[in-house]
């Protein structure tokens, strides 16, 4: 028989706050954490905005890199609701990216003929984050890294909710965190055409499914879950959120920076979470879309949601609101998941203000519902083609 | 649950595509890294990928490890079915790969006088630094180019964790199959350290001990279910598990000396070789971190060896 798979414990930082409530709050308001960069002059750049995370309290252990103080913050709040976790059958899977020098550092490290410095390039290894958390946590059991893009984190949180399943573990720690807010990623995503160009308007730029969409905002934020096995969390009596149900993935295999128009792949994943979960797709009350506010994203995710859903299912990108923080997006939006079924609240997709017919769907428009549902699923589509889907259950 | 076996497998090595024999060796002077402590290297002269692009063009868009990557497993999926909406893709990469310059002139743009410009960075630097670079070298791009280039399209994953990357892919795929979310699966690990970077960063790993020449390589293996190579009359090669029921270790530097240090591709290496060279049955384990080892258990079906050890031809499988 399977184990089931609960949340016991959640946290984030995002641009809208720097816990789980603000951040749940700020959603639910219809409020944007999008603005003018403010960590370095990116006035020459083609686009002047961002999703920044808000600004946290240092941690003992994150050696000055945000990303390290992003994950340490999301974790400890994670873990300040379910209790220690700690031990040899507690492993940790976060999904994260490989972090970059900055251009000055490495024009410095080529006027210096040297290589950047040793320990700084440690730090940027896409698995730093995962070792911390491992060592914060005192989690002895199995540890990995999952990069996938945009997808990562859902697949970390998916990768722990297997390997509880399995038996590798009887309790994960799972998230994902990202920093990309720098001159060469928001140059190079501007020159693919991925991004906002709202320079003049940038609370209004992020616009998931809205007809004058122009792409997304670059964010950045953790969000770090406790997922247990049922017996275990009941064992120790700790309080359930919600259970985690279902993870399904799947590869486009059609181009690097596009989604099949078709929705395919899209459809392949939420039809691999719903069976994972053993549902059918009028049981889903709610989906927390990918939906990025690109040209070409939400056209083909709301394709892929027509295949698998009845047009009633509800909608929304809290994209709008917070930016795309990428490798960590999966995770922060699970979260809000539960935060849905736990409420049973809605949050909205802000500034949807003319619907794109090319995406018809059941959108939760503007302002938060309120709504009964059993079980919310969200996506997580990458940059390279990879998708994951996630579903979250109210536990019963 | 079901068994799992390996029916196809794919190389790309300093010593060719197929395996080798033990006394072979790639390592070599290298002149690209005088000056360094270390001026050896098993470097891979060719990456054959004509076969597998759809476009030939998108070679351009790919680093090297993507390259790699592609290079095996277009093989290991030679004479597999050609259905492969649920086929699962799982890659073990390593370090992001040097970007062979492409930077050098917008970083030589920062400097003014032979010192660093704030304005020149903030101007001519960031104009001509190559805005593909970041996004072509982000980890995943493996996974993506070959999802693209050989139409896998089922559940998938990119690890990242050093030597222990390829076998949590590994790990992950037979778990996949066994728990039937897939009927087959793709497992590729790549990675890529014989640049002067990669010296150093292997120098930084190694923490004041002495260190194997780097090497770079991809490999590939091909797993499914027992039930389902059987349907289809593929040949198992190998079975592989989860558990060590007692197998011997085999040594994940064990060919250091024929193809240098290649870390991440490491383990799947030590996988590939098992079967090639026909032991009959082995452990093969790593480790991230402090953690406890990951580690994947190789039997070789008949104890012989399933894939030819010269050239390249001969049955795939």
């Amino acid at each position: 028989m399977t184990r089931r798979v609960v949340i016991t414990g959640v946290g984030m930082v995002t641009p809208l706050g720097r816990c789980v409530e603000s951040t749940w709050e700020g959603v639910c308001a219809g409020r944007s954490g999008v603005g003018p960069v403010t960590r370095f002059d990116a006035s020459s750049l083609p686009v002047t905005f961002a999703a920044e995370a808000v600004n946290v309290e240092p941690q003992p252990e994150d050696q000055g890199d945000l990303k390290l103080r992003l994950a340490a913050t999301a974790l400890r709040e994670a873990l300040a609701q379910s209790g220690s976790v700690a031990g040899a059958r507690t492993g940790v899977c976060l999904g994260s990216e490989i972090g970059r020098p900055s251009l000055e550092t490495l024009a410095q490290a080529m006027v210096d003929n040297a290589a950047p410095d040793p320990e700084e390039l440690a730090l940027m290894h896409p698995a730093a984050p995962t070792r911390l958390v491992a060592a914060i946590a005192g989690a002895e059991g199995p540890l990995s890294t999952v990069s996938t893009a945009c997808t990562s984190s859902s697949q970390a949180v998916g990768e722990g909710l297997l390997r509880i399943r399995r038996g590798d573990a009887d309790a994960m720690i799972v998230g994902g965190v990202d920093v990309l807010v720098d001159a060469i990623m928001i140059t190079g995503f501007a020159k693919l055409g991925a991004l906002s160009e709202r320079n003049a308007d940038p609370r209004r730029a992020s616009r998931p499914f809205d007809a004058d969409r122009d792409g997304f905002v670059l964010g950045e934020g953790a969000g770090i879950l406790i997922l247990e096995s049922a017996e275990r969390a009941e064992a120790r009596g700790a309080t359930v959120l919600a259970e985690l149900s279902g993870f399904g993935c799947s590869c486009n295999a059609y181009r690097i920076t596009d989604s099949p128009p078709d929705g395919r792949g899209a459809h392949q994943s939420m039809a691999a979470a719903l069976s994972d979960a053993g549902l059918q797709p009028e049981q889903i009350g709610y989906i927390n879309a990918h939906g990025t506010s690109t040209p070409m994203n939400d056209p083909s995710e709301a394709r892929g949601i027509q295949r698998t859903f009845p047009p009633s299912v509800r909608v929304s990108s809290t994209k709008s609101s917070m930016g795309h923080l990428v490798a960590a997006c999966g995770a922060v939006e699970a979260i809000l998941c539960v935060l849905a079924i736990r409420d049973q609240r809605l949050p909205p997709t802000i500034n949807l203000e003319r619907p794109d017919p090319a995406c018809a769907l059941n959108h939760i428009a503007n302002r938060a519902v309120d709504c009964e549902i059993e079980h919310a699923m969200t996506n997580a589509f990458g940059f390279g083609g990879s998708n994951g889907s996630l579903v979250v259950s109210k536990h019963a | 649950m079901h068994d799992v076996v390996v029916t196809g497998m794919g190389l790309c090595t300093a010593l060719g595509d197929a395996p080798f024999e033990p006394s072979a060796s790639a390592v070599a002077e290298q002149s690209e890294l005088e000056g360094l402590r270390h001026t050896t290297a098993a470097v891979i002269e060719r990456v054959e990928l004509r076969a597998w692009l759809k476009r030939r063009k998108d070679r351009k868009l790919m680093a090297r490890p993507a390259q790699l990557a592609l290079a095996a497993a277009g093989p290991a999926l030679h004479g597999s079915s050609s259905e492969r909406d649920g086929m699962g893709l799982y890659v073990g990469v390593g370090r992001e790969p040097g970007d062979d310059g492409e930077s050098a002139p917008a970083l030589i743009a920062a400097q003014v006088g032979g010192r660093l410009d704030e304005a020149a960075v903030a101007g001519p630097c960031r104009d001509l630094y190559p805005p593909l670079l970041p996004l072509k070298t982000l980890p995943n791009m493996a996974l993506a180019h070959i999802s693209i280039h050989l139409d896998v399209r089922g559940e998938n994953g990119a690890w990242c964790g050093g030597a222990a990357a390829g076998l949590t892919a590994l790990r992950a795929a037979v778990w996949s199959i066994r728990e039937g979310r897939c009927d087959t699966a793709l497992v590729v690990a790549a990675d890529t350290w014989v640049s002067a970077g990669g010296v150093r960063d292997l120098l930084r790993i190694a923490n004041g001990a002495s260190i194997d020449a780097p090497g770079e390589a991809g490999v590939a293996l091909l797993l499914e279910s027992e039930a389902h190579a059987s349907a289809r009359g593929a040949r198992a090669m190998a079975r592989v598990a989860t558990e060590r029921a007692g197998a011997p270790i085999r040594q994940l530097s064990d060919h250091h000396a024929a193809l240098g240090d290649c870390h991440a591709a490491d383990a799947l290496l030590a996988v590939a070789m098992s079967i090639g060279e026909g032991q009959s049955h082995c452990w093969v384990q790593a480790q991230e971190g402090s953690q406890p080892a990951v580690g994947v258990a190789v039997a070789v079906e008949g104890g012989v060896a399933c894939y030819p050890r010269e050239g390249t031809g001969g049955d795939r499988g």
